[in-house]
């Protein structure tokens, strides 16, 4: 092999009491597709964060062979600057004291022509969609011209075509000689774009294969450390009507809700398939009554007028999982006890008069923690320390708990680790079997494909197509999430 | 219970710390101007009863600020609270023609209503507009002041009586006293009964889980279904009603009239007393004695060790400056 690009030898960090990267080599090649993958917390963002320079590290050492390049799966970009201001942000040319505009707009014209990856250099960051916001990102860090590329979770936000763009991107540059290293979690995308792939677990390399000697399912059964765990089977159900939405509008602007109509049957799953920012908020937000919208919505037949609110929905048997754990689920800093009766404390067994019962809550949260494999399984736990995988159990444990009407779920996997993500598919595919309606919203079509009895299409805050689970059509579902 | 422990060493670190530091440049040594201020602060029973008496009346403010904390509010309008409790308990006291047994529960309710008005004054800019709690209790305590000052001269002047107070309460309106010959009222129960139901509510009850909620995760909470502008407003209210009841206690167990003056500063002070206090009604109440013990303490240090008792007022700047600042820049990072 040709001297690496990227040669990190013996690099171990370790962040208070976890380990999270641990002894770990690794080497890049020039021209070369490196995948790196494991699961939520194998240290695999911590390791491309010390290969980049971000992060120091306790062990080892890091060589390159030239200047290092990250593409952040959070694009790291001024939204209120030019394309042209933000690519070559630190590295302005010059005209005096001033910036030289002509010069800039042409260099950066040049760098777009030169990887086939057109941009409008005058227009604001903020008005231009994700995809090409990830392509201001990509110039950004092409024009230091790397030796090597480090790309973190790059697919997050982009559309299927988007995707097939972006990489034909990175191909044509590793072809001129840099050094790709992409950080993700998607196997398809492994599979399809990488020469090679390592896998990461609880810090260490456990397994590494070239792409075209192994399988999804090898790479899979690598990063989990055994057998994936099977989803719950889909009992027949006799879905009856449940849930009916009529040109529900909500929100403004990019990620409003524009005239949605759909319905969920009681013992079905119905998936939101759709790109971050098409209106899946404002859908979920408005189903909860957090924001105002117009339209109608009903539940069994009775009209919810839209000033219902969240409390009032609560009681009528909607339960939402929200997108973010942490900021709209969870209250860190208490124990498990205690977050398990939010949104319950008013209901009677838990409420006892003036009182919250501190043994109905206790009960509560040990039916959840067995239920749900919660670990550590003390519901004395405070819920900050537990792994998102965990906390996410929890958030869903609580909402799934009492037989809800509706449960609208939002990303509900989201961050956590192959194990707890099919645990969380099991019991929402249980709830359905027993008679709830499930609204899964999803940025993962893998996901949806999984766990959905119908899928709906959302893309510009409206329902563009609408599919049964027995006529799937994956490239037909991908075109319409990207507006096709 | 670890974050309790390094306040109240923080808060022990100012006060001898800087008051050492301050008592230098005074040229005074620490252990007599310390000596001074513990010896006129417990040094016989009068002197215990009236640091008693100074801690009731940092109590109850700093109870009610506790509330609003908790809820995630500032409350920096107890002064003003305490002023208007204050007032309404000075007029109804003379005015009211009501028994004795009756009189002294109306009249405390009365103080308890006016400042639970003025506290739920700002929580229902909080809850309807969004106004910024800090801001508006703050203009609030010199609204309250001049509006009581202005009643207290103007509309409800009394004939006999100077210009910036009420005319003496009659003797059924009067806490009764619990240590002879001092000025300790049956306020000290009050106040003490007050933080153990408080302790027990913030706790235990669906009202305190409700606040606590909406204190910490203000998001998750409203998700959950807890209306968080109601909760703004009932805990604002609750807050000022606490600070109304002491203001209400100063008036009819201690000065037996309303004067503007009626307050040192115990609306301000309680803020440092509820931050040492963690927020707990129980250590709160501790924290209230070390703190009257300075307040009480600061005029024996002045008078026998040659320190001004300015002092006392500096320690007690620094403390809420150094809580209050760390708590803030702890929720900043936080949210």
């Amino acid at each position: 092999m040709a001297e690496a690009a990227l040669r990190l030898r013996g690099i171990s960090k370790r962040f208070g009491a976890i380990l999270a990267v641990d002894g770990v080599d690794l080497d890049v090649a020039p021209g070369e597709i490196h995948a790196l993958v494991g699961e939520n917390g194998a240290g695999k963002s911590t390791l491309a964060a010390i290969a980049y320079g971000a992060v120091k590290p306790d062990a080892g050492t890091v060589e390159t062979g030239g200047s290092v390049g990250l593409v952040h799966q959070h694009f790291l970009l001024i939204e209120r600057l030019r394309v042209w201001e933000n690519i070559l942000l630190g590295r302005e040319p010059r005209a005096g004291a001033r910036i030289d505009r002509v010069r800039a707009r042409a260099i950066v014209a040049e760098l777009a022509a030169r990887h086939g990856l057109a941009v409008d250099p005058d227009a604001f960051v903020e008005t231009l969609p994700i995809g090409i916001k990830q392509r201001v990102e990509l110039l950004r860090e092409l024009a230091r011209e790397p030796a090597v590329l480090l790309l973190d979770e790059p697919t997050a936000a982009l559309a299927p075509s988007e995707i097939d763009t972006f990489f034909a991107t990175v191909r044509a540059l590793a072809q001129r000689g840099t050094a790709i290293l992409i950080v993700t979690h998607k196997l398809a995308e492994v599979m399809g774009y990488s020469g090679r792939v390592t896998v990461m677990r609880s810090g260490k390399i456990v397994a590494a294969f070239r792409t075209a000697q192994t399988s999804a399912d090898a790479i899979a059964r690598a990063m989990v450390g055994g057998e994936i765990p099977a989803l719950a089977a889909r009992a027949a159900t006799r879905p009856a009507a449940r849930l009916a939405v009529r040109d529900i509008c909500a929100g403004s602007g990019a990620g409003a809700l524009a005239g949605a109509t759909f319905g969920v049957a009681a013992g079905e799953i119905v998936g939101i398939a759709g790109i971050e920012g098409n209106g899946q908020t404002m859908l979920a937000d408005a189903i909860a009554g957090i924001v105002p919208y117009t339209g109608e919505m009903a539940l069994d037949g009775e009209l919810l007028a839209p000033a219902l609110s969240p409390a009032q929905r609560i009681a009528r048997g909607i339960r939402v999982i929200p997108q973010d754990r942490r900021g709209e689920a969870l209250i860190l800093d208490w124990n498990i006890i205690d977050n398990v009766a939010l949104g319950r404390q008013r209901d009677p067994p838990l409420r006892r008069g003036f009182v919250i019962d501190r043994e109905v809550a206790g009960r509560f949260a040990t039916d959840i923690i067995e239920r749900f494999d919660v670990r550590p399984p003390n519901p004395k736990a405070f819920v900050g320390t537990l792994s998102g995988g965990n906390q996410q159990k929890i958030v869903v444990g609580r909402a799934l708990a009492g037989a809800p009407k509706l449960v609208v779920a939002y990303q509900p996997t989201r961050g956590v680790d192959i194990g707890a993500a099919a645990l969380v598919g099991s019991r929402l595919i249980e709830a359905r079997n027993a008679g709830a309606a499930v609204l899964l919203i999803s940025f993962e079509l893998d996901e949806i494909f999984a766990l959905a009895d119908r899928i709906f299409v959302l893309f510009g805050g409206k329902f563009v197509g609408e599919f049964d689970r027995a006529e799937l059509d994956r490239g037909r579902i991908g075109a319409l999430m990207a507006g096709g | 219970m670890g974050r309790t422990l390094r306040d109240a060493l923080i808060a022990l670190g100012i006060v001898f710390g800087v008051g050492s530091g301050a008592m230098l440049l005074a040229h005074v040594s620490p252990i007599d101007g310390f000596g001074a201020l513990f010896d006129g602060a417990l040094g016989n029973a009068s002197e215990l009863a009236e640091t008693l008496l100074q801690t009731t009346a940092l109590l109850f403010p700093a109870l009610g600020i506790a509330l609003a904390f908790r809820a995630g509010l500032f409350n920096i309008g107890a002064e003003g609270q305490i002023v208007l409790g204050g007032m309404t308990a000075g007029i109804l006291g003379v005015a009211l023609p009501l028994p004795g047994p009756l009189l002294i529960p109306v009249v405390l309710v009365a103080g308890a209503c006016a400042g639970g008005l003025w506290g739920g004054l700002a929580g229902f800019l909080k809850a309807r507009f969004g106004a910024n709690e800090v801001i508006s209790t703050l203009m609030l305590n010199t609204i309250a002041i001049l509006l009581a000052t202005y009643l207290i001269g103007g509309p409800f002047k009394q004939p006999g009586a100077g210009a910036a107070e009420t005319p003496q309460l009659p003797p059924a309106a009067w806490l009764p006293v619990l240590v002879p010959n001092s000025r300790l009222s049956v306020s000290f129960l009050i106040a003490l009964a007050l933080a153990a139901a408080l302790q027990y509510a913030f706790h235990r009850t669906v009202f305190g889980y409700e606040l606590r909620a909406a204190g910490k995760a203000p998001e998750a909470a409203r998700r959950a279904g807890i209306d968080l502008g109601r909760t703004a407003f009932s805990a604002m209210a609750l807050s000022g009603a606490i600070a109304g009841l002491g203001g209400a206690t100063i008036v009819m167990g201690v000065l037996h009239r309303f004067n503007t003056g009626l307050s040192p500063g115990y609306g301000f002070v309680a803020i440092a007393v509820a931050l040492v206090g963690n927020l707990e009604p129980l250590f709160i109440i501790i924290a209230a004695f070390g703190f009257g013990i300075l307040q009480s303490g600061a005029i024996a240090m002045q008078a026998e060790a040659n320190v001004p008792r300015d002092i006392v007022t500096l320690i007690e700047g620094l403390v809420i400056v150094a809580l209050a600042g760390r708590r803030f820049v702890a929720e900043r990072r936080t949210s």
